[in-house]
C-alpha cells in the first residue's frame, strides 16, 4: 500500500479522537497508525479498536470517566458541565411529564393515591431541581458579573433574547391553554395555575404530536410556531451562556477548588432529586403501563400516560445515569 | 501512592501498562518500536487505540515521561516512579506465578 494512501486512512481513523487529545497524540499516533495500516492493510479489529479508544477519549474530555485522568479541577468542571447537561434534559423531558399532570390536577385530582403520591413526589423533586440549578448559577454568575470581561455583550444579548423569548412565549401560550392560566378554578391545583400553565407551554414542543402529522395540522399555526421555535430559544439562550462563561475568562480549571467542591456536592443533591422524580414518574406510568391503559381516553385522561411518557421514562432514566457517572468522576476531580 | 498501588486503578489497562513498562525498563521507546517490542517479548500485538490509551494514562499517573525529539515519532521513557511501580508489579507477579507453579508440581509432578 503506498504510504500516502495509509497517512490519509490515519488522518480519517484520527477524527474520532477530540481535537484536544489530536493536539497532543495526533502526529506520533498517526505515525503508528500508518505502520501499522502498510503492514496490515485491512484490519477490522484495528478499526473498532480506534474508535473505541476515540469515545472513550471524548468521554473522558466530557468528564464521563474512561480516558487518561485530567488534572483535578479542569476533569471536576467537565464533569460538573456534563451533569449540568444531563439535568438540563431531565429537567426538560420530565418538566414536560409533570406539567401534563400538574394541569391536570387545575381540572379534577387525581383519582388515585399512587398517582397522587407519584405527583408530590415528583412536585417536590422539580422544585428542588429548580432550587439547585439556583445555588448552582449564583458563584458563577458572580464570578462572570467580577470579571467585567470584554466581549461578552454579543453572547450576553444573545442569552437575555432566548430567555425573553421563553418567558414571553410561555407566558403567551400558557395564558391560552383552558386548563391552566385562563380557567377560572385556576389555583386549586397542586401548584399555582400560572405555574403549571408556564411549564406546560414551555416545554409544548416535547410532543407526540410530532410524530402524528393529520394532529398537527389542525393546530393554529402560532402554536405549531411556537413548538418549533420555543427549542431554539432555549438552545440560544444556553449558548448565549456558555459563550459568556468562557469569554469571563472563567476556564474550567480556573474556578476555585472551594467552588468546585460547592458545586460538586450539589450536583449530587440533584441526582438524588432526579432519582426521586424518576421514583414518582414510575409510580405514576407502571401500574398503568402493565394494565395496558396507556393513552386511554375518557374520564380523567390527562393523568393516563401515553406512549411519549414511556419514551420520556427511558429518557430519564438515561439522563440519570449519565448524571451519576458524571457526578461520580466530579468527586473524584474535586478531592 | 505506594508503587504497588499505582497500577490498582488501570483496570483492564493494568495488563497493557504492564508490558509498556516492561518494554521501556530497558530504554525509551516511541508506540511503534513499542508495539514491536512487546510483540516479541509477550506475543502480544497491542492495537494502535489500546496502546495510546495506555500511554497517556501512564504519563498522567507520572509513571513515564516523553523524550524531547525532532522526529514526529517521540519516544516514552520510564520516570524513577514508574521503575518503582514496575519492579513491586512484576514481583506480586512473581509471588503468583511461584505459588502457582510450585502448586503445580505437587498436584500434578513437575513439569
Amino acid at each position: 500500500m503506498r504510504a500516502s494512501t495509509s497517512a490519509a486512512r490515519a488522518a480519517r481513523l484520527l477524527r474520532w479522537y477530540p481535537r484536544a487529545w489530536r493536539s497532543r497524540y495526533g502526529e506520533e499516533f498517526a505515525e503508528l497508525l500508518a505502520a501499522d495500516i502498510e503492514e496490515r492493510p485491512r484490519s477490522a479489529s484495528r478499526t473498532a479498536d480506534v474508535i473505541r479508544g476515540g469515545i472513550v477519549a471524548r468521554l473522558g474530555q466530557a468528564g464521563l470517566g474512561g480516558g487518561a485522568p485530567e488534572p483535578g479541577g479542569h476533569r471536576s468542571s467537565a464533569s460538573l458541565a456534563a451533569l449540568g447537561c444531563c439535568a438540563a434534559v431531565f429537567a426538560a423531558v420530565g418538566g414536560a411529564m409533570w406539567s401534563q399532570l400538574t394541569t391536570g390536577w387545575q381540572w379534577s385530582p387525581p383519582g388515585t393515591t399512587g398517582v397522587t403520591v407519584a405527583m408530590l413526589a415528583m412536585s417536590a423533586a422539580m422544585l428542588a431541581l429548580f432550587a439547585l440549578a439556583v445555588l448552582a448559577v449564583l458563584p458563577v454568575a458572580w464570578r462572570v458579573a467580577a470579571a467585567r470581561a470584554k466581549g461578552v455583550r454579543g453572547p450576553s444579548a444573545l442569552f437575555l433574547a432566548g430567555l425573553a423569548v421563553v418567558v414571553i412565549g410561555g407566558r403567551h401560550f400558557g395564558n391560552g391553554w383552558p386548563g391552566t392560566g385562563g380557567h377560572p378554578w385556576a389555583h386549586q391545583g397542586l401548584v399555582p395555575g400560572g405555574v403549571a400553565a408556564f411549564s406546560w407551554a414551555s416545554t409544548l414542543s416535547v410532543s407526540s404530536f410530532w410524530a402524528h402529522r393529520a394532529a398537527l395540522a389542525a393546530f393554529p399555526a402560532a402554536e405549531l410556531a411556537w413548538m418549533a421555535l420555543s427549542p431554539l430559544a432555549v438552545a440560544a439562550a444556553v449558548t448565549g451562556a456558555a459563550a459568556v462563561v468562557r469569554r469571563a475568562g472563567l476556564a474550567p480549571d480556573v474556578l476555585s477548588p472551594r467552588v468546585l467542591r460547592f458545586e460538586t456536592w450539589l450536583g449530587r443533591l440533584a441526582c438524588a432529586a432526579m432519582a426521586v422524580f424518576l421514583a414518582g414518574t414510575c409510580a405514576w406510568v407502571a401500574p398503568l403501563l402493565g394494565a395496558g391503559a396507556l393513552g386511554a381516553g375518557g374520564a380523567g385522561s390527562v393523568f393516563r400516560p401515553g406512549a411519549i411518557d414511556v419514551a420520556g421514562l427511558a429518557v430519564l432514566a438515561l439522563a440519570l445515569a449519565v448524571a451519576r457517572q458524571a457526578a461520580g468522576q466530579a468527586r473524584v476531580g474535586a478531592r | 501512592m505506594p508503587p504497588d498501588k499505582a497500577l490498582d486503578g488501570f483496570g483492564r489497562y493494568s495488563g497493557p501498562a504492564t508490558l509498556i513498562l516492561s518494554s521501556l525498563a530497558d530504554g525509551a521507546k516511541h508506540g511503534y518500536a513499542l508495539t514491536k517490542d512487546i510483540e516479541s517479548f509477550a506475543g502480544v500485538r497491542l492495537a494502535p487505540g489500546t496502546l495510546y490509551e495506555a500511554l497517556a494514562r501512564l504519563q498522567a499517573q507520572g509513571l513515564i515521561e516523553p523524550v524531547e525529539s525532532h522526529d514526529r515519532r517521540r519516544p516514552y521513557q520510564l520516570t524513577a516512579v514508574g521503575a518503582a511501580t514496575l519492579r513491586a508489579q512484576l514481583a506480586a507477579q512473581r509471588r503468583v506465578a511461584d505459588v502457582g507453579l510450585r502448586r503445580l508440581a505437587q498436584g500434578w509432578g513437575p513439569a
